[in-house]
């Protein structure tokens, strides 16, 4: 399952938000098949930089993006790369869950059917109850798949929303505090379906939760004032981070 | 580096701990020293207080596993913070076995005889007195977060080894002079036996504190003194 296939590299990625600069010179190899955190106080930038690898900062224009984002050793930013194709490899979840508002199944098989994935109805019928049992959340959505997607309670949206992503098959989850929004089953679920995930995809999370952050992931990246000041192993990070900036910050000594 | 924690109540909570260890440490230093002394003057009076004392450091180690839950369930500490809590663990646990073995050593006083040879107390009285420097420097060593020290005292524990080695000797030719001795000897073998225990209880919290402050597992074989066969 474990595999040391470098699946991201960023290479000096400066992000700029008009004359604001949010990212600088940030380095970083993401393992495939691993879940990384990224901690940091709010405006840090690892959301920035998230965004950066399925290019969601597109659609800002002031954003402008310098440096390398590498998926698979291509560089993702190139002309040739077509960003639609990108994120059905690269799927997102957001901190509020945001489901269509389409049924439950729709939500489900709106990305498959624009990106031709399903033959048939058949086929479609079977790839909604896959991502849904994916998403651990089959069990109690099976008889109401035509209500909607915005029914469900917020942990279950959550959970659809994490099924939406996995539809189209992606390389990689990107998840932007997941469970800010959650109560602690609705978190525990997600948790555990991060665990099962990550023998099959490449998961990004930024959390603001330390205990969160140890639970889930393998390596542990903390960013300050767009800089990436420390990135490691967990239990590295959790147990003796070599930086002291790090150390104040799960620790809570900020200055 | 900011040393405090934004939460004042965390930091109190930390400190608090450190505080308990520290009075636990020093009630342990003088339960070794007060059952040392009883034991090389064949003291009986003094045991009796040194045994009910010994309530009192098993008091504190109740009390510090109440500060390290509270400390886990509220705080979640991280860390540092999460490496003192866990040293803090382990060095209670060490600190109320040596109480024990005071206490277990005052115990043995009672059927002493009052004429025991002077070479024999003697090597009892070195090996008791290395023992009580070798907990004194590892406190130190907590207290002033010296790697340094901790180190000196894991190493120490071959010279507590030594001499656990050369008091045995003594026990045992006091025991090969007369049959009669042979009750005595049982218990001064626990005398022994004991300090050499306290000894490596000392030599585990010297292994805590180094990893409280280098985040790391001190590596390496610790030099070992002679085998003591009885």
């Amino acid at each position: 399952m474990k595999s040391n296939k470098i699946k991201i590299s960023s290479k000096n990625l400066n992000v700029y938000y008009g004359q604001k600069q949010a990212l600088f010179d940030v380095n970083l190899d993401l393992h495939e098949k691993e879940v990384t955190a990224l901690i940091g106080p709010s405006g840090c930038g690892k959301s920035t930089f998230i965004r950066c690898i399925n290019r969601m900062n597109d659609v800002i224009d002031i954003c402008k993006v310098e440096g390398t984002i590498k998926i698979d050793e291509v560089d993702i930013n190139s002309k040739k790369i077509d960003v639609v194709q990108l994120r059905e490899k690269v799927g997102m979840v957001f901190q509020k869950p945001n489901p269509f508002p389409k049924s439950i199944y729709d939500n489900i098989a709106y990305a498959p059917t624009i990106h031709g994935i399903a033959q048939n109805k058949n086929d479609m019928d079977q790839l909604v109850e896959n991502c849904l049992k994916k998403a651990a959340l089959w069990n109690e959505v099976k008889d109401r798949l035509n209500e909607p997607g915005t029914s469900l309670s917020g942990g279950q949206q959550q959970r659809l929303c994490i099924a939406r992503a996995i539809s189209v098959n992606p390389e990689v989850i990107l998840m932007d505090e997941p469970c800010s929004a959650l109560d602690p089953i609705a978190t525990a679920k997600i948790e555990e379906l991060i665990d099962e995930l990550r023998g099959t995809y490449t998961i990004v999370i930024v959390t603001h939760s330390m205990a969160q952050a140890v639970r889930v992931s393998q390596k542990t990246g903390f960013f300050h004032l767009g800089k990436l000041i420390e990135f490691g192993t967990t239990e590295k990070i959790f147990k003796n981070p070599s930086n002291n900036m790090t150390q104040d910050y799960i620790t809570g000594r900020f200055g | 580096m900011p040393d405090t924690h934004i939460v004042k109540s965390y930091e109190e909570e930390l400190q608090l701990l450190h505080d308990s260890l520290i009075q636990m440490g020093s009630l342990t230093e003088t339960q070794v020293s007060d059952s040392l002394e009883a034991v090389i003057k064949v003291d009986k009076e003094s045991t009796e207080k040194i045994i009910k004392s010994d309530e009192k450091v098993n008091k504190f180690r109740t009390k510090i596993d109440t500060q390290i839950m509270n400390l886990l369930v509220k705080r979640a500490p991280m860390a540092i913070d999460l490496r003192s809590t866990i040293s803090a663990l382990k060095i209670s646990q060490d600190l109320e076995r040596i109480g024990d073995l005071a206490k277990s050593n005052a115990r043995k006083v009672e059927p002493l005889p009052l004429d025991l040879p002077e070479s024999l107390l003697q090597s009892l009285k070195r090996l008791g007195l290395l023992v009580q420097k070798q907990l004194k420097d590892v406190l130190d060593s907590y207290v002033t977060k010296s790697v340094d020290k901790s180190l000196a005292v894991w190493k120490g524990d071959e010279k507590v080894d030594d001499l656990t080695h050369f008091a045995m000797n003594e026990v045992m030719d006091f025991l090969s002079k007369d049959k009669k001795n042979l009750a005595f000897s049982t218990h001064l073998i626990f005398v022994t036996k004991n300090l050499e225990r306290a000894g490596d209880h000392i030599t585990n919290i010297a292994e805590s504190v180094y990893y409280l402050i280098k985040g790391d597992y001190l590596k390496g074989h610790r030099p070992k003194g002679k085998e003591t066969q009885v």
